[in-house]
């Protein structure tokens, strides 16, 4: 995916992947949808750099916005979490037709 | 694999302990390992992704029944291992 | 063993630890000295409260800071540079209808830079597991009851952005200098536990 891929504003969903490395998204957090609140510019990758990488690859980091209530099922706060691009897919509308195929 | 640190919405960890104007270290020895991680950092002997994941990789239960400078000295001595010993 | 008896031997352990690595050229006394009155003296609490005086009390740097922290810094004489990592700095405001409080759920990453050693309980399992799941219960543990109409927003600190909360300015200030408005900032309302 080219690195900014997203923007302010855009839906994304969480990667479920549980590495058996270090990694900077928390358990609480996959698997869920948000939103990007802010573009926090690129920084090398943590899962890369703790393992020992001299040049770890850098990509785009994101805050990004939860509901309570889609983590927790419950809750009527908000949490932000700093993620990684490729921690992050593109959260597509269900209303939407899938990338590449005709709307008619 | 999910690991001991990554407690975000776990229950069971008990009542919060909030200790009024506590000072910043509480014993000389956590100052020394605060002082000991900032110069290996510095020196690059480990850098702070690594110091973290060695934090992590502390067998769980020693890593809940450590202090938090505690988790840093077993994490140091584990990076530190490897070196000659001068 | 006691507490005391097992802090003892922890000492011990972190001193043969010292010695090898004095030993083995990689830091020295002097360093280490260094280290520590560099942190202690450095930062506090009070460089944060410093960023919230002059943001009360002057609109233009309230907004630079709310648009680029890391940029506007410079302007009372701070910075985010000059730590072993380069990091950048968000600062969320507080209003009437917004709440903010910071946690580190994965470790305990803070700025240190600008508030000194965190607190124990931000850096313990109770507060960084219970603060993104019930917020609310968690500060009325630190005395802070917020009314049912305040949203509160809780930032994990997962990366290498640092937060810094801005806090309401108190009713009935109007006549005070920036010093000591400064003065009446604590470090809970800089991460969120306290409303100012």
């Amino acid at each position: 995916m080219a690195d900014p891929a997203f923007r302010t504003g855009d839906r994304v969903r969480t990667r479920t992947v549980d590495p058996a490395h270090h990694t900077r998204l928390p358990r609480y957090a996959r698997g869920h949808v948000g939103e990007v609140v802010a573009d926090l510019g690129r920084w090398p990758i943590a899962d890369e750099s703790a393992g020992g990488a001299p040049d770890p690859a850098a990509e785009t980091v994101y805050q990004v916005r939860f509901a309570a209530r889609d983590l927790w099922g419950a809750g009527d706060h908000h949490v932000t979490i700093d993620l990684w691009q490729s921690y992050l897919s593109p959260a597509l509308s269900p209303a939407l037709p899938p990338e590449g195929e005709d709307a008619t | 694999m999910s690991r001991v640190n990554d407690v975000g919405g776990q229950t069971g960890f008990g009542e919060l302990r909030i200790e009024a104007d506590e000072p910043p270290f509480h014993a000389d020895w956590e100052a020394r390992v605060y002082a000991l991680n900032g110069a290996l950092l510095r020196r690059g002997v480990y850098n702070l992704d690594q110091f973290r994941d060695a934090v992590e990789r502390i067998p769980p239960q020693d890593y809940l029944a450590a202090s938090y400078y505690e988790r840093w000295l077993l994490a140091i001595e584990s990076l530190t291992a490897e070196l000659p010993d001068g | 063993m006691t507490a005391e008896h097992a802090d003892s031997r922890i000492a011990v352990r972190v001193a043969r630890l010292e010695e090898r690595l004095v030993a083995a050229g990689l830091t020295d006394d002097a360093e280490l000295e260094g280290i520590l009155s560099r942190t202690l003296q450095g930062a506090s609490p009070a460089n944060g409260a410093r960023i919230v005086a002059r943001a009360w009390t002057d609109d233009g740097f309230r907004r630079r800071l709310l648009a680029d922290a890391a940029t506007a810094l410079p302007e009372v004489g701070l910075s985010m540079r000059g730590g072993l990592k380069v990091q950048n700095l968000g600062v969320v405001e507080n209003t009437a209808t917004q709440h903010h409080v910071l946690v580190c759920t994965l470790c305990s990453c803070y700025p240190i830079g600008l508030l000194g050693p965190s607190p124990t309980w931000y850096k313990s399992e109770a507060y960084r597991a219970r603060v993104v799941r019930e917020p609310r219960s968690v500060l009325a543990e630190f005395g802070l009851e917020l009314p049912d109409d305040v949203e509160i927003t809780v930032h994990d600190t997962s990366a290498e952005n640092r937060y810094l909360v801005l806090p309401r300015r108190p009713e009935g200030t109007s006549g005070l200098t920036e010093e000591q408005l400064a003065a009446l900032v604590t470090r809970n309302g800089l991460i969120g536990t306290a409303a100012v």
